[in-house]
């Protein structure tokens, strides 16, 4: 699995799809559903973009309290998926909105919280993780 | 004529990105005979703090062994070649600044078309001023790291500066991520 993140606007997409041809490309930014569940996976590397705006609507949706464990469940979801075959990859981006100033409003320190959060869990299980500025990677993994 | 060079230095606030594109500045001079510095200013003070730290900038530049000359251009920083010339490091301060200058300072809505033609005037002006200076050190703020707000007007901004840095970056010999005090190459060789 590879998890990359970085600032928005930062050429995330852009780097991705440069280096990962011919993928599945499911977006929060387009609404798609998050596939919770891997049957929906027709090609081998599958892209899942926006990650931080899944975990937004499961704050705006619940109180927050399973949100984390209900992701930890998801990735292994794919992580299972991708290891039953070589030349399967999922790649995860994620931005990185964690360096502002607190957010007045609770429902986003929720938000920001619990997205720190998973971005931490998604490291752990990638064997891969770079983060993005401007344009360029940075590989931390 | 050739293009001169591109050092770009971004950091968060306070983050000490300012100073070290002076020290970049003049370590350029020092070691390139002949050439001189200019300040070229994007901003305003807006209130009395902001007076103090541009007066403590400005009194640092006035200590430095070579002298800095300087100019205010919140736009069209184009018009700033005829006090320089291919001799000069110019160092520009900030483009955040000069992006709020450009975006909101004419009433016109902001639809795409308006953000593309700022985001291609101010690539324009940058590749002008390297047209006519020695070296240019462009100076820019961590502005992206934070939840997107929905207020179009911020988002509009924000998409157009993370246009503006990754070119920059993309055009730049070295670009630098100053943290607390502490630059970090990102691009480009010593």
């Amino acid at each position: 699995m590879h998890f990359v993140t970085g600032g928005a606007y930062n050429g995330k997409r852009k780097w991705v799809r440069e280096l990962h041809k011919q993928t599945q490309w499911v977006s929060a930014y387009h609404n798609h559903p998050l596939p919770v569940r891997s049957n929906d996976f027709v090609e081998k590397k599958i892209v899942l973009e926006g990650i931080e705006m899944w975990i937004k609507n499961d704050v705006e949706s619940s109180d927050g309290s399973n949100i984390r464990a209900n992701w930890r469940t998801y990735v292994q979801t794919w992580y299972n998926w991708e290891q039953k075959q070589e030349d399967r990859t999922i790649i995860m981006i994620g931005t990185d909105i964690s360096k502002g100033i607190v957010p007045v409003n609770k429902q986003d320190r929720i938000w920001r919280d619990i997205t720190g959060w998973v971005y931490q869990d998604l490291s752990v299980i990638s064997n891969h993780v770079d983060v993005i500025w401007y344009g360029l990677n940075q590989q931390l993994k | 004529m050739e293009k001169a060079p591109v050092y770009f230095i971004t950091g968060g606030v306070r983050s000490g990105k300012s100073t070290f594109a002076e020290k970049t500045a003049q370590e350029l001079a020092r070691t390139n005979s002949g050439t001189l510095l200019y300040y070229l200013a994007c901003g305003r003070a807006q209130d009395e703090e902001m007076q103090k730290r541009i007066e403590l900038h400005r009194q640092s530049r006035q200590n430095s062994v070579i002298p800095w000359q300087s100019g205010e251009f919140p736009r069209n920083i184009d018009n700033s070649i005829p006090l320089y010339n291919k001799q000069t490091i110019v160092l520009l301060d900030c483009l955040t600044t000069w992006l709020d200058n450009e975006l909101f300072s004419l009433d016109s809505e902001l639809s795409e078309q308006h953000l593309q033609n700022v985001f291609e005037e101010m690539m324009g002006n940058i590749e002008t001023v390297r047209m006519h200076c020695f070296s240019l050190i462009v100076v820019s703020n961590e502005v992206l790291h934070e939840p997107l707000p929905s207020s179009e007007i911020v988002q509009a901004y924000q998409k157009t500066i993370g246009r503006l840095h990754q070119e920059l970056v993309a055009r730049s010999n070295q670009a630098y991520l100053v943290e607390s005090g502490i630059p970090l190459m990102m691009k480009g060789s010593k």
